[in-house]
């Protein structure tokens, strides 16, 4: 039986007999050769095994009622601790709810979400007001620094420049020169220096 | 077309809150527009801001057939930024926070792409802080754009005339700039 049922696929239209119909390429290859023209039952018994379609839903067929359904305990017949049975908070997920993303259409809680944007984005703007300020103030008093630097160094100048002033006027005092021509008195001699003369016959 | 998810709806109103601030409120409860409710919709990438009824009724058009409803306030980037797009212009320009006037000599090279420069600022906001959200204004109020500021107010006050005050982020120059990308999906 199991040879002829590909054959009547090969022949008929069904997509299904593709492996019949090379068992049949294959059988008329043999019939061409020297081999036998006819096929043992036993041989073709054991093709029809090899393949996929034939035999093997026979043999399912006779395996069902051997094959027991194998039953199902509950957790109570089995007698199971029941100390595992914990599931993390985390992991268990409750039934009915909806799957996939869950959109925010409502303005409720639109509004809550609007309000923690806002909330994040008031203190950023806070502290870089805060920042700026602090900044400037930083910059106000190094300037005055460097302000009260400069006048006292400026200072310093004028002080320095007043001193020589007064230094210069000092040598320049009348009662200073009397005391020079006192000097030159008192030795005889003028303030100017002795030239060197030189006579030519 | 589907509502926000709420990730989304969060990056759209960190963007929104930085030219804004409490603003966003007015959007969401729709004291501004009034009569009807005004919700935030996905269509691809980019957030539609849009009538609840006309939102309803595109329910009916197929998803690929849909090009554009209600107004375009920007595009989500594939790195999951919000991008805020020109056209979202007239609804965050009544909320702004913090707003730079620019003189008529500035309008142009402003509208053709330029960052905001000191010489033409006709006024500006008080107390603005560095890289915040400013809505550009010419000097009779008409929304020009959107940037970010370069320099806190103290600091652009001590900026030489050619120094940059504001980053442009968009301008109404786009309009005509970009007019085949603007509105492609």
């Amino acid at each position: 039986m199991a040879p002829t049922k590909p054959a009547k696929g090969a022949k008929g239209k069904s997509g299904k007999g593709k492996s019949g119909g090379s068992s049949i390429r294959a059988t008329k290859s043999k019939s061409a050769g020297s081999a036998p023209t006819g096929i043992s039952k036993r041989k073709a018994k054991s093709m029809s095994l090899a393949k996929p379609g034939g035999a093997q839903r026979t043999k399912s067929a006779t395996s069902e009622p051997q094959k027991k359904k194998k039953r199902k305990y509950s957790e109570k017949e089995l007698g199971i601790p029941t100390l595992n049975g914990i599931v993390p908070a985390g992991v268990a997920k409750p039934k009915g709810q909806k799957i996939g993303k869950k959109f925010v259409d409502d303005p409720a809680s639109l509004m809550a979400i609007m309000s923690v944007v806002n909330a994040e984005k008031e203190g950023h703007i806070e502290s870089k007001i805060m920042k700026a300020r602090h900044l400037e103030e930083i910059r106000e008093a190094k300037k005055k620094e460097a302000e009260a630097r400069s006048d006292e160094k400026k200072s310093k100048f004028e002080e320095r420049k007043q001193d020589l002033k007064k230094k210069k006027n000092r040598h320049s005092e009348p009662g200073a020169e009397k005391a020079a021509t006192e000097k030159t008195a008192k030795t005889g001699k003028s303030a100017k220096p002795l030239r060197k003369r030189v006579s030519f016959g | 077309m589907r509502p926000l998810t709420e990730p989304e709806t969060k990056t759209l109103f960190e963007k929104l809150a930085t030219y804004c601030g409490n603003g966003i409120s007015n959007l969401i409860t729709d004291a501004a527009t009034g009569s009807e409710r005004h919700v935030f919709r996905v269509q691809g990438s980019r957030v539609f801001y849009v009538r609840e009824s006309l939102a309803n009724l595109a329910t009916s058009v197929k998803r690929d057939a849909l090009l554009s409803l209600g107004v375009c306030l920007g595009k989500y980037t594939k790195t999951g930024k919000f991008r805020l797009h020109i056209t979202a212009l007239p609804v965050i320009a009544p909320f702004a926070r913090y707003k730079v006037w620019i003189k008529p000599n500035g309008e142009m090279p402003y509208l053709y792409g330029g960052n905001v420069l000191k010489a033409h600022v006709g006024r500006w906001s008080e107390d603005c802080p560095e890289h915040q959200g400013v809505l550009v204004l010419s000097m009779n109020d008409t929304p020009l754009g959107f940037g970010v500021s370069a320099r806190s107010t103290a600091e652009a006050r001590k900026l030489d005339p050619t120094g940059i005050v504001t980053f442009r982020q968009a301008d109404i120059g786009e309009y005509l700039r970009e007019e085949d990308t603007l509105f492609t999906t």
